[in-house]
């Protein structure tokens, strides 16, 4: 609550009146006093004006300067501070619980009683509302923390940043405008720039109002950011911190001096006591990997599900340990039912026998699901219920899966980390370790295609663009054809659903039905590699998510349900169902058979970006804005893992084939690599210069392929150690494309770069025979 | 990358933030408010301020799933919409039309204020004499190679950008992956980006290189045996052999060569001029092949057919023909022992064109298979079917040249071609059909060749055709090499070396 907007409610002199005056008294020059004289005038208590008016005079007079000693100002305030009436609780609820803190530690009885008989207007809060002790107190922070040792820098600089919002935030909340403008302008630009997007929120607040209202500002205030330290560290903190209540250590350097440093040091540990919680960890300071503050750090308490834990909520929010709570997960390959497996057996050797290839025959083990050790897999009462019964669509599905695997291209870019890449040899092994990549280049495309995706057995393209409408391309050069206009439905025989479509058709067809951008495509996945899909999913701005049917080219359903624009669709790799990601801040879980969702996935605190299933269909992957990744078990509707890590916006993701990793893409470009069974971070991987917005794994899950808004197509190696430093090879066609600035933070896990001409790449699919697919739109030059 | 950074302000800027008060008061004045105290006004703008983020954070998660890293107006509208506020109608990304009031109509003052759209005056004359627009055909999209097995292929759709001529890039034959759209893909490659690339060339090419191509090209050709020229062209082949940095110019140099063999062998010029030309052209490809700083393994697929033209050209000028012929053989065996490692297809494709070059039984049947059966695009096609279409004398310097070439492969190549595959027989059986006198290239070669598939002994024993023995060995050449060049070996009176030659086939 600022000082110079007291709650209407109250009457008489209200405490923060006289805090006023105290601070008026401290600032003579303020234009606050103006504001405050012409309140009190307003509002006819001559008594306090008057009063009001005598602490200005005396404070411009007696004292030289714009500070006062606190047994001044306290003195000063006694005499306000005999009528005090009730107070706004929320007002005094921080400094009575500051003056409790003073009590315990001890002050001389004098100002104990002083204090008391101030009641509710709190000393300490009256010295907090001095602007400077929160620049001098940053300024001090700043300064020890760039003094530490090496070892424990690490550890405090991800420290400065909340106590910087704090500061700044309290700045703006009491109504110091420009010393919160200056604070920002001093401070932030010595900030990691990690938090670049934060810090430039909490730039545009500047009014008390708006720390009200904003979520970020809340979360600041109400949530406690989690810090994680190590015990040795903790410790030099507090020395750091009280060392001021006892008074100057002698030689302390610049240290704090005077009374305007022990109140910058007050102003830290009030932020420290209030909004800062420390994970004291044993381990030692430099077994800490440089990244792995990004996981334990933030405000974490919200990200975070809560737990039913037997010791209470004492303990430090932490994504390890909800994540173990969770138990573990059935990662395993789903299972399919007996009879469809030996239906597509009986069928591959029947192949087999046709085509007189005596070692197809033994491909019959490629139809059981190969489950690797140590990850379970789920039973068949484990699935979302399907049909018990299989069709022929299925057998072929299934038959097709085998002949992919065996005809697969193997990469294995283990090849290229053996091999000099200035060697002869290197051209093999990259050939070893690398896909072929055909990229899809859309010309022409006027205001975007937000999304571009590939049918599984890649004979469709479909394209979502921001004006409203679909388009479908058939990439084998067949006629799409729709339903007649003048068709009637009556047709008994078989022969007529062909009579019933149109005699001719063309390459492409235009699915026109939103009335929004449109932002995410998905073909169903039944016809797996053999068959052509059968329904198109679309997700758009107008908040619906619609099915096309590809028979007859026309929107057969529209899903309502979301209050905000859909981000994204996909569905689950058995059909039937599917999940949506919107802006408000749900994933749901639909049936396409009903047009109301069955399960709603409720927990991040901001829009839910992107949405991915798990190859075994159990479990749901969502990205959002919150910077953080979660996996939901799909039928109960609970969050099973939290990966925290990233610094921004979660753009991608993609789940291995395998069924264990967990790749994500964020606007901190970064990608991280999550282990789905335990939670944690494998690695991070960086290269990209612009956003990423797609991520493909290879079949063997040996190799990550993602596309971004810098024009380029990368290849990373999933099972290799990342590390920052690189010297850096590409390739012989690359020295020429090379940019500088992009080198510096390459990991050493980034095996290719192939940079395109101009075209961000919206989207990168690997086929089951890990031929990997690219598409994108080219940007014309000059902008029309 | 969407959003601005926190930029640093600067102590100047202190007050407020962007919004600042003045335009508040300004906006107030607009509205008849002239009151407006500094402290209001100061508090609106940083409220306004805020406000504007507001819609612009929100527009910028659109432009962000709009996969775009340019903010639109329609990015806002949907913010606005989003945050329930009404958008502002009328802001397009395009120009928007402009509307003017029109003139009030005195004589109907009922009809009330009109309105028209402003259009722009457009003269025909201008418009037809400027060059045309070309309207895009709408949404369309284009296929190719990114990376062809963790290679980016120098096709013009990729950003180096070393055009290539043609599209068909070798590796992507042999990619086994499965892509039904890679007929498709190879076509649209074909047709569609075919305007663009042709402009990309001089981007990419620096001026200092274009500068050195151009002085590198007119002194090579056309070739004058002035003695300035000479040193000015020998100067040109020492820099080409050396010189670094060159690989841009490759596929130019390639296509260079390429053109200027076919036009030196298809144009009716003077025989010396003619054979002058393929020298220095063979000159300057020995060059590219001795330098090692040039990658010149994509290339090979289009040097090759101007090697094999020299080589199995029917008629090349006589003064040259020898020279002409040894020097191109002599390249293809050197391409071979370089490359055939790294491109395991080239030398059985090199022996298919020698062997059918060689063998093929009349002209025209030759013709056709050489452009057939070989896996490049050969040049070479065209000639040997105009001297077809002559009737004979046949093209013994074809077969000369594939002799040479067969040579220049190694010992293996001749046995299979002279030997086995009936090469000298056949030659052997045409010089007698044809009785030309300027045989002697084709019989010399062939002698060569036989060389070089055995040694001459030291001691040469003559053959004696009365000794059974030797009546066996002579039936034998007879056999294997047919009657004329079994007569030139028994001339020769070797017994070791023709002994050595039957013994050679049936090892």
């Amino acid at each position: 609550m600022s000082s110079n907007t007291p709650a209407p409610s109250s009457t008489g002199v209200s405490p923060s009146t006289a805090n006023a005056n105290a601070q008026d008294a401290a600032q003579s020059a303020n234009p606050v006093d103006r504001l405050v004289l012409e309140y009190l005038r307003a509002r006819g208590h001559k008594s306090a004006e008057a009063a009001l008016l005598e602490a200005i005079e005396s404070g411009s007079t007696e004292v030289s300067g714009n500070t006062l000693s606190s047994d001044d100002l306290i003195k000063g305030l006694a005499v306000f501070a005999q009528k005090p009436s009730r107070p706004g609780e929320n007002v005094l609820k921080d400094s009575s619980s500051v003056l409790q803190e003073l009590s315990t530690m001890g002050n001389p009885s004098s100002i104990q009683t002083l204090i008391a008989s101030l009641g509710t207007a709190g000393a300490e809060e009256i010295l907090s509302l001095d602007p400077t002790d929160k620049h001098e107190g940053f300024r001090e922070l700043e300064s020890w923390v760039e003094g530490s040792l090496d070892m424990y820098k690490p550890e405090f600089l991800p420290m400065l940043f909340p106590i910087f919002c704090h500061f700044y935030l309290d700045l703006v909340q009491k109504g110091f405008k420009e010393a919160a403008l200056h604070f920002h302008a001093t401070f932030s630009p010595s900030l990691a720039p990690t938090h670049n997007v934060t810090l430039h929120h909490l730039s545009t607040l500047m009014l008390p109002s708006h720390v009200q209202n904003d979520d970020l500002a809340q979360r600041f205030r109400n949530e406690k950011y989690v810090i994680r330290m190590s015990r040795s560290g903790f410790s030099l903190l507090i020395g750091w911190l009280t060392e001021g209540v006892g008074g100057e250590t002698p030689g302390a350097g610049e240290g704090f001096s005077g009374e305007k440093g022990k109140r910058g040091r007050a102003a830290v540990m009030r932020v420290v006591n209030n909004h800062l919680r420390f994970d004291v960890t044993n381990a030692s300071a430099t077994s800490v990997s440089p990244n792995a503050w990004e996981e334990s750090t933030g405000l974490l308490s919200s990200l975070i599900p809560a737990i039913a834990q037997p010791n209470g909520s004492s303990a430090v929010p932490n994504p390890h340990t909800f994540n173990t709570s969770k138990g573990e997960l059935k990662l395993g390959p789903a299972p399919t039912s007996e009879e469809l497996r030996a239906e597509a057996e009986r069928i591959l050797r029947e192949q087999a026998m046709l085509d007189r290839d005596p070692s197809a025959q033994y491909d019959a083990h490629f139809t059981r699901p190969q489950a690797l050790p140590g990850i379970v897999s789920p039973t068949e009462a484990d699935l979302l219920p399907h049909p018990p019964s299989f069709k022929t669509i299925d057998v072929q599905r299934e038959v097709e899966k085998v002949r992919d695997a065996r005809k697969r291209i193997r990469l294995d870019p283990s090849a290229m980390s053996s091999v000099d890449m200035n060697s002869t040899q290197s051209t093999s092994a990259r050939s070893k370790a690398l896909p072929s990549i055909c990229a899809y280049t859309m010309h022409d495309v006027g205001e975007g295609v937000p999304c571009c995706t590939f049918s599984p057995d890649i004979s469709l393209m479909a394209a979502g663009f921001s004006e409203s409408y679909i388009r479908l391309w058939s990439l084998k050069g067949e006629k799409l054809r729709g339903l007649r206009s003048d068709a009637s439905p009556d047709v008994a025989d078989s022969s007529g659903v062909s009579r019933l479509l149109e005699p001719d058709g063309s390459n492409t067809r235009k699915l026109i039905g939103h009335s929004g951008p449109v932002y995410s495509l998905s073909f169903d996945p039944l016809g797996g590699s053999a068959a052509p899909p059968k329904y198109l999913l679309s997700g758009s701005a107008d908040a619906t998510t619609r099915l096309w049917s590809l028979d007859t080219m026309t929107n057969v359903v529209a899903y309502r349900g979301h209050q905000n624009p859909v981000w994204d669709v996909q569905w689950s790799p058995m059909g039937t169902y599917f999940a949506t990601a919107s802006r408000d801040r749900t994933a749901r879980l639909w049936s396409t058979d009903r047009t109301s969702a069955l399960r709603l996935y409720v927990g991040h605190l901001s829009d839910v970006d992107c949405v991915r299933f798990h190859p075994n269909s159990l479990y749901l992957a969502t990205g959002s804005d919150d910077w953080t990744a979660r996996l939901w078990d799909v039928q109960r509707g609970t969050c099973v893992r939290v990966f925290i890590g990233h610094q921004g916006t979660l753009s991608a993701l993609a789940i291995s084939p395998d069924g264990r990793y967990l790749a994500s893409a964020g606007e901190d470009l970064a990608i991280n690599l999550w282990d789905l069974g335990s939670g944690r971070r494998i690695k991070k991987m960086t290269g990209h210069a612009a956003s990423i917005y797609s991520l493909s794994f290879s079949a063997e899950s040996s190799l990550l392929v993602s596309g971004g808004a810098d024009w380029t197509v990368r290849c990373w190696d999933v099972r290799g150690a990342g590390s920052q430093v690189k010297p850096h090879e590409n390739g012989v066609d690359e020295p020429q494309t090379l940019r500088p600035a992009e080198e510096s933070n390459e990991t050493t896990d980034l095996l290719a770069t192939f940079p395109t001409k101009r075209t961000p790449v919206i989207n990168v699919h690997f086929t089951p025979r890990n031929l990997c697919l690219a598409a994108g739109y080219y940007l014309p030059l000059e902008p029309r | 990358m969407s959003k601005p950074g926190p930029k640093p302000k600067s102590a100047l800027s202190l007050h407020a933030g962007i919004y600042k008060a003045d335009a508040v008061k300004d906006v107030a004045e607009s509205l008849g408010i002239t009151s407006l105290s500094e402290t209001v006004a100061s508090a609106l703008a940083s409220d306004v301020e805020y406000r504007v983020h507001q819609v612009v954070e929100e527009a910028s998660r659109f432009m962000r799933h709009a996969r775009r890293t340019t903010l639109t107006t329609s990015d806002i509208d949907l913010a606005l919409r989003t945050l329930n506020i009404e958008p502002l109608y009328g802001h397009t990304p395009h120009a928007s039309t402009t509307f003017r009031r029109a003139l009030p109509f005195p004589n109907t003052p009922s009809a009330g204020t009109v309105y028209f759209v402003e259009d722009e005056e457009i003269d025909f004359d201008k418009v037809l004499r400027e060059e045309k627009i070309i309207i895009p055909k709408g949404v369309n999209w284009t296929a190719h190679w990114l990376a062809v097995e963790g290679v980016q292929p120098l096709v013009p759709e990729n950003p180096p950008a070393v055009p290539r001529e043609d599209a068909a890039a070798p590796p992507s034959a042999a990619l086994n992956g499965k892509s039904p759209q890679l007929g498709l893909a190879k076509s649209q490659q074909a047709s569609a980006p075919q305007t663009q690339p042709n402009q990309l060339v001089k981007q990419v090419l620096s001026r200092e290189l274009q500068l050195y191509y151009t002085r590198l090209t007119s002194s090579l050709l056309p070739p004058s045996t002035a003695p300035a020229e000479t040193a000015k062209r020998t100067a040109a082949l020492a820099s080409l052999r050396a010189d670094a940095g060159l690989q841009a110019l490759l596929p130019y140099l390639v296509k260079w060569i390429g053109e200027g063999v076919v036009s030196a062998l298809r144009e009716e010029t003077d025989a010396e001029q003619e054979g002058r030309t393929l020298e220095i052209l063979l000159d300057v490809t020995s060059a590219i092949l001795e330098n090692s700083t040039l990658f010149i393994e994509p290339y090979l697929h289009q040097l090759l057919p101007s090697i094999l033209s020299v080589l199995l050209h029917a008629s090349l000028p006589s003064s040259h023909a020898k020279h002409l012929r040894t020097a191109a053989a002599q390249m293809l065996g050197r391409v071979l022992t370089q490359h055939s490692t790294t491109y395991p297809s080239l030398s059985p494709r090199i022996m298919k064109t020698l062997l059918v070059a060689l063998l093929g039984n009349t002209p025209t049947a030759q013709s056709t298979t050489s452009t057939t059966v070989n896996g490049f695009a050969m040049d070479t096609s065209g000639t040997p079917t105009r001297d077809g279409a002559r009737g004979p004398p046949k093209p013994l310097g074809t077969r000369e040249g594939a002799i040479r070439g067969l040579i220049g492969i190694g010992k293996e190549a001749v046995r299979k071609g002279i030997l086995e595959g009936g090469g000298a027989r056949i030659v052997g059986e045409e010089i007698t059909a044809s009785r030309v006198e300027s045989a002697s290239g084709v019989v010399e070669a062939v002698m060569m060749a036989l060389d070089t598939l055995q040694p001459p002994s030291d001691m040469p024993e003559t053959l004696d055709s009365s000794r059974e023995e030797d009546a066996r060995l002579i039936a034998q050449l007879r056999d294997l090499l047919g009657e004329f060049f079994t007569s030139r070996v028994v001339s020769r009176g070797d017994r070791g070396w023709a002994a050595g030659l039957v013994a050679s086939v049936s090892t």
